[in-house]
C-alpha cells in the first residue's frame, strides 16, 4: 500500500482525532485511488464526516499522516481549487436566486464570466434545473435545493470531489442522472468521494470503504466485501416435493433451508449449480445474490 | 496564494449587496428609523425639568435676585465659597450651572450641552434680575454676564442629531452583521468558504465592502434629514462627516461578526442589543456630558466607539471642524477600534469549524 501521490487522490495513515471522550477517527488508513467513486460507509457516529472534513483541512488531526491530490494535508488551502466540497448543510443562500448563487460560487474560483456563463448553463441543465434559473433558491422544493447545491460545487471543475450524503432527498430517476455524472466525471479522471447511508448507492460505486468505530473494517469492491461477509449467493428451487428433494440434497452435504416451500440453498460457488441440477429437477428456480446490506450486518456483528 | 485579492472581495462584496437589495423591509427600516429616532430623541426628551443643580456664590448684593433662585422650586441650590469652585463643579458636570453674585454684576456659568437645564436657568435669572430692577428704581445697574462652560447657543435637536446619525448606523450594521455571519454559520456557506481560495481577510473585507455601501445610503439619507428637514447647521465637510460614520459602520460591521461566534440563533443575537448597544446610548457623552458620568464608570465610554464618533461628528456639523482637526484622538481611536476586531473577527473565522 505505497502511498504514492500520481495514483492516489487520498492516502491516509494512522489517522486520530478526538472530540473530547469520542474517538471519531482511531488509526485510520486507507488509500483512494484516482479517477474512481470511493463510497465511504458506515453506521452515524462511525467517523465518515469526521474524515471528509479531515480531507478537506477543516480539521486539526491529533496525528497521523494525510495526503490529499499528493499534498500534505497542511497544505491543503493551496490546493482548493482543485477540490469540490459538498457538505450536509446544502450551504446555498436563500435569499439569492440560481444564477446569483453559481455566479457567487464561481467568482471565489476566479472563473471568467463567459466561462462561468457557459459552465453554468451545462450544469443547471444537468441538474434539470435551467427553467428555475432567476427564481430564489429559497423558493425551492428540497430535492431542487440538493440539485442546486451539487452544481455549485462543481463549477470549479474539481479534482476531487467531498460529497457528503449528497442524494438525500432526490428521487430515483435523478439519483440515477447524478450517478451517469459521476461515471463521466470519474472517465475523466476525477475522483469521487461519497459518504452514503444507501446500501443500492453503495453498491454503484467501484470501491467501497466500510467505516467502524473511526477506522476501516473493510475495504473493497462491493463484490469484494461480500466475499469478505463470508455471504454466499443463495440458489432458490421450486420442486415438486420440497420436503423428499431436500432431504436428498441434505444428504449431499447442502446447507438447506426451506421457506413457503421454496427450498434455498447456499452455494460455495456458481460450479455447483450444475451439480445440484444433476441431482433435483426444479419447476422453476432463481439464483439470488447477497446484497452489501447483508454483508454489512454480518460485518457489523462479527466486530 | 494572496492573502487578499481584490476580485475575490468584491465577489463577496456583490454578494452581500444584493442580499441586502432584496431584503425590502431592512432597507425601509435603515432609512426611516432615523428619522423617527430623530423625533423622538430631540422633541420627546426636552421637556420640562426638575432637580437642576445649582451653585451660588455670594459676594454681596442681589439679595432679590437671590431669593428669587433660592425661591424657584426646580433648582437644588449649593452655596460656594468662590467662583473658581463653581466653574470647576460645572466644568466636572456635577453642577448644570452657577450664579456669582457680585454688587454690580451677575455671572452665570453654564453647561449648554443639556440645553433644556440652561435654558431654565436663565429663564430663572431673566425674572430674577427684571424683579430686582423692579423694586430698585435707583441705584447701580446690574451686569448679566453669561458664560457657556460646554456648547454653544445650540437647539437641543442640534446637540442631538449627530449622535442620533452614529448610534442609527451603529446600531443597524452591528444587528445585521451579526446576524449576517450567523447565517454564513448556519448555512454551511462558511464551512464551503473555508474549502475555497477565499481566505478569511477577504471574507470580511468583503463584507465591510458590501456593507459600506449601506451605510453610505442610510449616513446620507439621516444627514440630509438632519441637516434640510430639522435644521440642524453642517458647518463643515460633508464628506467628512460620512468618512466618519463609514468608519464607524465598518466598526460595528467586524464588532458584529466577532459577537456573531457567541450566539447560535438570531434571537440571541437581539439579546447582545442591551450589552452592546445600550451602554453605547448611555455613555457616548451625548445626552449625559462625559463629565457628568462618574469617573469608574467613564473609562467605558473612552472605548465605546460611538463617543469618539458623536465627538467627532459634532466636531465637523456645529464647530465645522476638517478632517485634521479629529484626528486625534477620535479618528484614531475609531481606527484602532475597528482594527483591533477586524483581526478578532477574523481570527474567529476559524478554519476547524467544529
Amino acid at each position: 500500500m505505497a502511498g504514492n501521490g500520481d495514483e492516489t487522490a487520498v492516502s491516509a495513515r494512522g489517522l486520530c482525532k478526538s472530540f473530547g471522550r469520542l474517538r471519531a477517527l482511531n488509526d485510520l488508513s486507507v488509500d483512494i485511488p484516482r479517477g474512481v467513486t470511493y463510497c465511504l460507509l458506515g453506521p452515524n457516529g462511525s467517523g465518515k464526516t469526521t474524515f471528509i472534513r479531515a480531507i478537506a483541512g477543516l480539521l486539526r488531526l491529533d496525528g497521523g499522516d494525510l495526503r490529499v491530490l499528493g499534498e500534505p494535508v497542511a497544505r491543503v488551502k493551496e490546493i482548493y481549487s482543485r477540490i469540490g466540497y459538498m457538505t450536509q448543510h446544502r450551504a446555498l443562500y436563500p435569499d439569492l436566486t440560481l444564477q446569483e448563487n453559481m455566479e457567487f460560487f464561481a467568482g471565489l474560483y476566479g472563473i471568467e464570466r463567459s466561462e462561468s456563463e457557459r459552465r453554468i448553463t451545462r450544469l443547471l441543465e444537468m441538474v434539470n434545473l435551467q427553467e428555475h434559473r432567476s427564481r430564489l433558491a429559497g423558493d425551492l422544493s428540497g430535492g431542487m435545493y440538493q440539485r442546486l447545491s451539487l452544481a455549485c460545487t462543481l463549477i470549479h471543475e474539481p479534482e476531487l470531489l467531498l460529497l457528503d450524503e449528497p442524494t438525500v432527498g432526490i428521487d430515483p430517476m435523478l439519483r440515477q442522472t447524478f450517478w451517469e455524472y459521476f461515471d463521466l466525471l470519474t472517465r475523466q479522471g476525477k475522483t469521487v468521494l461519497i459518504t452514503t447511508h444507501l446500501m443500492d448507492e453503495a453498491e454503484k460505486c467501484k470501491i467501497v470503504g466500510y467505516m467502524r468505530s473511526g477506522k476501516m473494517a473493510a475495504v473493497g469492491s462491493p463484490e469484494e466485501i461480500k466475499r469478505l461477509a463470508g455471504l454466499r449467493p443463495c440458489l432458490e428451487l421450486w420442486l415438486k416435493e420440497p420436503e423428499k428433494d431436500a432431504a436428498l440434497l441434505r444428504a449431499e452435504g447442502y446447507e438447506i433451508q426451506i421457506c413457503k416451500g421454496v427450498v434455498q440453498l447456499r452455494l460455495e460457488s456458481h460450479e455447483q449449480i450444475k451439480r445440484v441440477l444433476a441431482k433435483v429437477n426444479p419447476l422453476d428456480m432463481r439464483l439470488k445474490e447477497p446484497t452489501l446490506e447483508e454483508a454489512f450486518l454480518r460485518l457489523s456483528e462479527a466486530s | 496564494m494572496r492573502l487578499l485579492e481584490l476580485s475575490r472581495v468584491s465577489v463577496v462584496a456583490l454578494r452581500v449587496v444584493r442580499q441586502l437589495k432584496r431584503d425590502r423591509r431592512t432597507i425601509g427600516l435603515i432609512t426611516f428609523a432615523p428619522i423617527l429616532l430623530m423625533i423622538l430623541f430631540g422633541y420627546a426628551l426636552s421637556g420640562e425639568m426638575s432637580g437642576v443643580s445649582l451653585g451660588l456664590v455670594d459676594y454681596g448684593g442681589h439679595a432679590i435676585l437671590k431669593s428669587h433662585l433660592e425661591g424657584t422650586k426646580d433648582f437644588n441650590i449649593l452655596y460656594l465659597g468662590s467662583e473658581s469652585d463653581a466653574e470647576k463643579l460645572v466644568s466636572e458636570g456635577r453642577l448644570n450651572g452657577a450664579v456669582i453674585l457680585r454688587p454690580g454684576e451677575v455671572r452665570v456659568l453654564l453647561d449648554a450641552t443639556s440645553l433644556q437645564i440652561s435654558n431654565a436657568i436663565q429663564a430663572a435669572i431673566e425674572a430674577g434680575a427684571s424683579r430686582e430692577r423692579a423694586s430698585l428704581q435707583e441705584g447701580p445697574e446690574n451686569i448679566v454676564v453669561m458664560r457657556f462652560i460646554f456648547g454653544y447657543d445650540l437647539e437641543m435637536m442640534d446637540t442631538v442629531g449627530p449622535a442620533v446619525l452614529g448610534l442609527v448606523v451603529f446600531f443597524f450594521t452591528f444587528v445585521i452583521a451579526a446576524i449576517s455571519f450567523l447565517r454564513e454559520r448556519t448555512l454551511g456557506t462558511l464551512e464551503k468558504f473555508m474549502v475555497s481560495p477565499l481566505s478569511r481577510v477577504e471574507m470580511v473585507s468583503g463584507y465591510v465592502l458590501g456593507f459600506s455601501l449601506f451605510t453610505l445610503l442610510q449616513s446620507t439619507t439621516t444627514l440630509l434629514v438632519v441637516t434640510l428637514g430639522f435644521g440642524v447647521p453642517m458647518r463643515g465637510n460633508p464628506l467628512t462627516a460620512l468618512a466618519i460614520v463609514l468608519l464607524l459602520g465598518a466598526g460595528a460591521l467586524v464588532l458584529g461578526s466577532f459577537f456573531s461566534n457567541f450566539a447560535r440563533s438570531e434571537f440571541q443575537v437581539v439579546q447582545f442589543i442591551p450589552l452592546i448597544i445600550v451602554p453605547q446610548i448611555v455613555l457616548c457623552g451625548v445626552w449625559w456630558p462625559l463629565q457628568s458620568i462618574p469617573e469608574f464608570i467613564r473609562p467605558i465610554s473612552y472605548i465605546l466607539p460611538l463617543t469618539y464618533a458623536s465627538d467627532a461628528l459634532r466636531a465637523v456639523m456645529l464647530k465645522g471642524a476638517s478632517i485634521t482637526d479629529i484626528l486625534y484622538p477620535d479618528l484614531l481611536a475609531l481606527s484602532v477600534f475597528f482594527l483591533f476586531f477586524f483581526i478578532a473577527a477574523t481570527l474567529m473565522l476559524r478554519r476547524e469549524v467544529a
